[in-house]
């Protein structure tokens, strides 16, 4: 039973630097939480505070009943998966695995109980009398992976654990990581500075930047309902398209725009936008959320195709309206499109974002 | 890559040329170094009236040889060296293997102290130190006797290697130790238990360098020791006296002390080889 507790944690480099900044953050028992931003944003100085390998310039952090501000890091009963594997490169994998549990004095007979469980669950077998240097990159995460099952901690903390491996392999490990999670459930904190990690692997994902916290919610939250601009950026690939429009009504409608685009807006998104009239806002439309075709009546707008990118399942466009550039995402893969073409795309209704210009914070009630 | 395969080494020129060149270069630069051996060699084998032509006598002989080996003051002079390198070894690296790593694992005013000393004392040339030294020495006592020796030696040992050794740390990826820390370990465990295993072959290389630091010395043997403590590069050097110059006594010592050298080079090689590429 561990959950964590972080409340008010900072973390100062001196005078100048300031890299965590406030953050607050409740991770319950058993929860996968994935920690993503921009790189310098906090998020792996963050996982380091908890893992008790940087110090903290103020705040608590609890891990279940205990706070573990001046613990060391080998009596916080956690585990850790670093980027570059970091394993004892002098000790073959048995031992590597072994070395914790040595540590805590566990019998012979114990220790090769668990790693044989470990070395189970994850393949490891053949690679026990190895030494980490005639691993591959992917091996050796895996074992790193058991070297924290073995110990069989109260909280997992990872540090970009997938970052060095190529993308199929980043793929298999992913969902590796999802299994192990499944069959071993355990309070786990993952950084990424991937968002599609953070997505597929987090139940909550925790999204930083300068060292705060944007936003902390389901991936179905932060995507639905980023709670600014910022968000709204970061998670989704291909990113969020923005562009700056202009709020008008003519009688009883709304509309929003912008050099070349006219789109109108209609129910909620009408009634929060009321404030903003003859002002300008800033329109954030997701590329999986616009297609080719006319659409909804006055959901729709030319574009001149500059990009065609043939993905196989599908077709990404980089277009240009007016002054701004627009992607969309989800063309079919059939259609016969070429660079230069002019075509019509229409915005799913409901899906359009608006964020105040000055706030970043989103408009739509 | 071999220099000889690639497009840019005098590429005007057919490759079998380009061998032979390079060959041939390869050659000279061994020759350069190892004529003087060579010549050392020959002139300890040779007899005392034949050291001016050593080029031309044919006649040889281990005289030379048997006469130093039964001298007591080189034999102990070997000994003496031996043993004041290998001290001098083991202290340094006790020293230099922390200090190298507080170097290049921490950032504190502590660190940056020790770096800036070393810095300083690094830049001061090697020979005005002695003289200090000298009266050092005198006045504690420590006049020639191996801790008189040892000390200095120890001292300039941290100064030059703990650089190198920071270098090899700088290149072993920290978050071992940090793994480590979690899986139980103090963060002195870490280090002794996970960096310094992992530094092993740069510390052989370290402590190859070392030996052959102190066994090859000679500005410290000859200020800091008299007739107690003689050094084998001293000794060496005493053959020059009012009476003339042994050529061939100092050669044969030469010859020997060259031999332990050699021996710790050539089994030591793999290590520096490996130890300075990490």
């Amino acid at each position: 039973m561990a959950a964590i507790s972080l409340s008010k944690l900072n973390k100062h480099y001196g005078s100048l630097f300031h890299a965590v900044k406030d953050v607050d953050l409740e991770i319950s028992d058993k929860e996968f939480v994935a920690l993503v931003g921009p790189s310098g944003c906090g998020k792996s100085t963050t996982l380091r505070m908890i893992a008790g390998l940087e110090d903290i310039s103020s705040g608590d952090i609890r891990i279940g009943n205990r706070v573990v501000n001046d613990l060391p890091p080998r009596d916080r009963d956690i585990a850790m998966v670093f980027q570059n594997y970091a394993l004892y490169q002098h000790m073959s994998v048995y031992d590597n695995l072994a070395f914790g549990l040595r540590n805590k004095k566990t019998s012979e007979a114990e220790i090769k109980a668990a790693i044989d469980r470990a070395a189970n669950m994850l393949g490891l077998h053949e690679l026990l009398a190895r030494k980490p240097k005639q691993l591959s990159g992917g091996q050796q995460q895996r074992v790193a992976l058991g070297r924290c099952i073995v110990r069989n901690p109260e909280v997992f903390l990872f540090d970009e654990p997938l970052s060095n491996l190529d993308a199929k392999l980043r793929a298999q490990m992913r969902i590796e990581i999802k299994r192990l999670h499944a069959a071993i459930p355990t309070t786990s904190v993952f950084v990424t500075h991937d968002q599609v990690e953070a997505m597929t692997l987090g139940d909550r994902v925790v999204i930083m930047r300068d060292g705060r916290v944007q936003q902390v919610g389901t991936p179905l939250q932060v995507y639905g309902k980023p709670a600014n601009k910022f968000v709204a950026g970061f998670i989704g690939a291909p990113a969020m398209n923005f562009v700056s429009v202009t709020v008008r009504s003519d009688g009883g409608a709304t509309t929003v725009e912008a050099d070349g685009l006219k789109l109108a807006v209609g129910g909620a998104d009408a009634r929060a936008l009321a404030a903003y009239h003859d002002k300008p806002v800033i329109m954030g439309a997701r590329p999986e959320h616009l297609a080719l075709g006319e659409g909804a009546p006055g959901a729709s707008f030319d574009a001149h195709v500059e990009v065609v990118e043939q993905l196989g399942s599908e077709i990404l466009l980089e277009t240009r309206v007016g002054s701004h550039g627009i992607t969309v995402a989800r063309v079919p893969a059939e259609t016969v499109i070429a660079r230069g073409d002019q075509v019509r795309v229409s915005a799913q209704p409901g899906r359009l974002h608006f964020f105040d210009p000055e706030t970043e914070l989103p408009i739509t009630g | 890559m071999p220099i000889v395969s690639r497009p840019d080494f005098l590429p005007g020129l057919p490759k079998w040329s380009r061998k032979t060149l390079f060959a041939l270069a390869l050659f000279g630069i061994c020759f350069a170094f190892a004529f003087p051996v060579l010549w050392l060699i020959l002139t300890s084998l040779r007899p005392e009236s034949g050291v001016y032509y050593v080029h031309r006598g044919t006649e040889f002989t281990l005289a030379s040889f048997a006469e130093v080996l039964t001298d007591d003051r080189i034999v102990s002079a070997f000994l003496n060296s031996a043993l004041i390198s290998t001290l001098a070894t083991i202290f340094s690296l006790l020293v230099t293997v922390s200090s190298g790593y507080m170097l290049s694992r921490f950032t504190g005013p502590a660190s940056r102290i020790w770096f800036g000393t070393i810095y300083v004392f690094r830049c001061i040339p090697y020979i005005s130190w002695v003289l200090p030294l000298y009266f050092v020495t005198q006045s504690w006592g420590l006049y020639d006797t191996y801790t008189g020796l040892l000390l200095p030696h120890v001292a300039v040992h941290i100064c030059f290697f703990s650089w190198l050794m920071k270098g090899f740390f700088d290149g072993i990826d920290p978050s071992m130790e940090y793994a480590a820390m979690i899986d139980g370990c103090t963060r002195w465990g870490a280090f002794i238990r996970v960096a310094i295993p992992s530094a092993l072959p740069a510390i052989s290389a370290l402590a190859v360098l070392c030996w052959l630091f102190t066994w090859n010395e000679f500005l410290f043997a000859l200020i800091l020791t008299g007739n107690r403590v003689p050094m084998i590069t001293v000794v060496m050097a005493q053959f020059v006296t009012e009476m003339g110059l042994r050529w061939n006594l100092m050669a044969a010592t030469a010859v020997m002390a060259l031999v332990p050298a050699f021996l710790v080079a050539l089994f030591g090689q793999k290590y520096v080889i490996r130890g300075l590429r990490i």
